[in-house]
């Protein structure tokens, strides 16, 4: 499915001192984790990772690289707490790692995309899935969610007199936190969750995102052009319909129905 | 084994002794046994001693993921130790020096970096300089907390090892024309530098443990890996508790040279 | 004038910040100090009952005792914390995250100064502790008042350098969501982004306490030098 996305134009390149500098170092490095089962997720047995985010970086490094350049691609591990020091001071060429676009972190780096709309929801223990619908019935819970994640201001927002709010470094921690009945639910965007139960069954993600989350591509304000380029490459995914089949075959195993229309590139939330 | 309070603690034992501690050494034995049965238990019960559990972790590419990560750990480990071992032996000679703000700047230094986490300094590179806009690769970011934390350790320790050569060593060498920088090169330093030697291998050790908070800016090392696994075994005890083991492991070793060697200078001292 | 202006303001902001968050940071500081305190009062039990099995005649505990110092100053503290808060649940110990901590603290620590005070034991003369067995005094009371105390001297200073592991240490409690001083100041940087203050707040935390340690054995190490008092001092007890 990778190996059919479209490929850049050598002017288009030329033209963006981001992509010029990847196509000489031969690589694209690419911040983010390889540990959600839906959006990246590292192959253990030597391959490529897989999932959404992995499939769109490999995209990416196709589009700048040319043919075979899905393979061609550094993933370096960040996690909530390090992806915009990573982006920042250089580390990585992007940061790909269900993102999402904030006021706050706008301020730091720049975004391409949206690239995909996802919403903060609501993770339970599965037994726990018949009475927890939603934000409306985590009063008086305890819940956890990731330090520097959106879901801080989410539970802020949208849940009315919570219990004991913790926040943990890492999904891993929260995961454990919630299975082991420290907390009733774990409050963060749809991509991380779904990864979650996709590979947890004592997990379950329940009701309809409350927050919108849209996911970005994570870049440096130094490099101006790319956040232009890259729009560009997530308009020709749309365009040529690679985003759609990416879509059904990562997410689309996991979320019933049809893929949804996809966000416009450019429009970032107000 | 060296005379010692230790050694004359209790009597050689008579026929009543030795049965009354045969007696104890078998409580004590089967008390042992029985926290251990018990844990073990515990694991069972919660069905964590699964096999399928446990084997994977003898897969070639769980391992090589794993070795990944230790890798990481050593180059961080020994980067750290090449630049904050030397260090340390500078701010030592400057805290030991006649010039008393090359003192102030050394104490101050060793003070404030004995006394703060190193997680803080981790933070402070991670968070806090890139917003004035100094950042660094996350290798540096791991690796230069870690020299300023040990720095100050090891200050100490060459400190202890300048000040354990014998007097006379200093005051032989003022009587043979050398100069007091002479005399620290070429006679005291030598010296005290296969002194602390053990002591640099135990501050090695604290490094090695030290390089864990790379779990805190994504570098791959052994820890960071580890939590990665758990997200693909979901095997959370299995995983940390063999990262932990590796990390035992090297450690004893290096506790072991650093006693082997103790104890060769001990005896050299004593035959000499 | 115009930079002066600029960190004046910068500070009467950050007082504001600090005011606003007042009983946060004193929450973060009440749970480092007791993390610190609990941790190395335990530690301090743990590692001399640890000690006196290591020179006991009992070959199975000295052997035991060997085994738990090797262990517990080899693991790093962070791979022991998250083992005990994640871990362990798995095999049916569920600890709150702040206990966690705590026996974190205690097993480390207790290992360290378990090894310190064996090799305080060691510096007592050969000759005390047969003046004390020729008077009749058995294992435990030559150990309790005729080694320990003169043990207890030269222990002060690693004992402090363990205090000060323990201070230090439990700053690692906030990757196990205990909201110390470390947990609360980087969760105000992130959200206020006046990382310079926040770190000010928590290194004087720290170092307050690492200092004060550090005074506080001074003054114990004078008290009992040899001739400050003549009784026996007991043998190094929690706080």
């Amino acid at each position: 499915m990778i190996a059919s996305g479209p490929v850049a134009a050598e002017d288009a390149i030329a033209a963006s001192p981001w992509a010029t500098a990847i196509k000489d170092k031969g690589q694209l490095i690419r911040g983010g984790t390889v540990a959600n089962q839906v959006f990246s997720l590292a192959s253990t047995s030597g391959g490529q990772p897989t999932g959404f985010d992995a499939g769109l970086t490999q995209l990416l490094a196709k589009y700048i690289l040319g043919d075979g350049g899905e393979e061609k691609v550094e993933y370096i591990d960040t996690t909530v707490e390090t992806r915009e020091t990573m982006v920042q001071n250089g580390t990585v060429d992007c940061v790909i790692a269900t993102y999402s676009i904030t006021p706050e972190r706008l301020e730091v780096i720049s975004f391409a995309g949206p690239y995909y709309l996802s919403g903060t929801a609501v993770q339970v223990r599965t037994e726990d899935a018949e009475t927890i619908a939603g934000p409306e019935d985590l009063t008086g819970l305890n819940l956890v969610t990731q330090a520097n994640s959106t879901g801080i201001q989410a539970i802020e927002e949208h849940v009315t007199d919570p219990g004991k709010v913790e926040t943990l470094p890492n999904n891993e921690s929260c995961v454990a936190a919630l299975k082991q009945g420290r907390v009733d639910a774990y409050v963060l965007d749809q991509g991380v969750l779904l990864g979650n139960s996709a590979a947890d069954p004592e997990v379950t993600v329940v009701g309809d995102p409350f927050v919108d989350d849209p996911y970005g591509v994570g870049l440096s304000q130094d490099s101006e052009d790319a956040l232009e380029f890259v729009n560009t490459f997530l308009q020709e995914l749309i365009d040529s319909g690679a985003w759609d089949a990416l879509w059904t075959a990562t997410i689309g195993e996991v979320i019933d129905g049809e893929a949804p229309e996809p966000p416009v590139p450019g429009e970032l939330p107000a | 084994m060296s005379n010692s309070a230790t050694q004359v603690l209790f009597d050689a034992p008579g026929p009543k002794g030795r049965r009354r501690i045969l007696l104890l050494s078998i409580l004590s034995v089967l008390a042992i046994a029985g926290l251990l049965a018990a844990g073990l238990w515990q694991f069972h019960a919660n069905g964590q001693l699964d096999p399928n559990k446990w084997v994977v972790y003898l897969r070639a590419d769980y391992l090589a993921f794993l070795g990944q990560g230790l890798w990481g750990t050593l180059k961080v480990t020994a980067a750290a130790a090449v630049v904050a071992f030397p260090f340390g032996l500078l701010l030592a000679l400057a805290r030991l020096s006649r010039s008393s703000l090359l003192r102030a700047i050394a104490i101050t230094w060793i003070e404030f970096f004995r006394g703060i986490p190193m997680l803080l300094v981790v933070y402070a590179f991670l968070l806090a300089l890139p917003a004035f806009g100094v950042t660094f690769p996350r290798f540096w970011m791991l690796v230069i907390p870690m020299i300023l934390v040990s720095s100050a350790a090891t200050a100490e320790v060459f400190r202890a090892g300048i000040k354990a050569v014998d007097r006379g060593q200093h005051e032989a060498a003022a009587a043979i024309g050398l100069s007091r920088r002479d005399a620290m090169a070429s006679v005291v330093l030598p010296q005290a530098v296969r002194l602390v030697l053990p002591s640099l291998i135990l501050a090695l050790v604290t490094l090695l443990k030290d390089s864990t908070l790379g779990y805190v800016v994504s570098y791959n090392e052994l820890q960071f890996q580890g939590k990665t696994l758990v997200s693909i075994t979901r095997y959370l005890v299995q995983t940390y508790l063999v990262v932990s083991v590796i990390y035992i492991v090297i450690n004893l070793l290096l506790t072991r040279i650093a006693l082997a060697l103790d104890a060769r200078m001990k005896a050299r001292a004593v035959a000499s | 004038m115009e930079t002066l202006h600029g960190i004046i303001q910068y500070l009467q902001e950050s007082i504001a910040l600090l005011g606003d968050n007042l009983p946060l940071l004193l929450q973060g500081i009440g749970y480092t100090v007791a993390l610190t305190l609990l941790g190395y009062g335990f530690a301090l039990i743990l590692g001399t009952v640890l000690a006196v099995c290591r020179v006991s005649p009992i070959p199975p505990l000295r052997w035991a005792s060997a085994v738990y110092v090797e262990i517990f100053r080899n693991i790093p503290l962070l791979s022991l914390l998250i083992l005990i808060a994640f871990g362990l649940p798995d095999v049916g110990l569920l600890l709150p995250y702040f206990w966690c901590g705590v026996l974190g603290l205690t097993l480390s620590s207790g290992a360290f100064v378990c090894e310190n005070v064996r090799s305080g034991i060691n510096t007592v003369p050969v000759g005390h502790a047969e003046a004390a067995r020729s008077i009749g005094l058995g294992f435990f009371g030559t150990l309790r008042f005729v080694v320990l105390p003169q043990a207890f001297r030269a222990m002060v200073q690693p004992l402090v350098n363990v205090f000060i592991g323990t201070v230090i240490g439990s700053a690692l409690c906030s990757a196990i969501a205990v909201s110390e001083i470390t947990w609360v100041t980087q969760t105000l940087n992130i959200q206020s982004g006046r990382a310079v203050v926040m770190f000010l707040v928590a290194g004087a935390v720290y170092l307050g306490m690492s200092l004060g340690g550090a005074a506080l054995g001074g003054v114990i190490e004078r008290a009992v030098a040899p001739g400050g008092t003549g009784r026996c001092a007991p043998a190094p007890r929690s706080t």
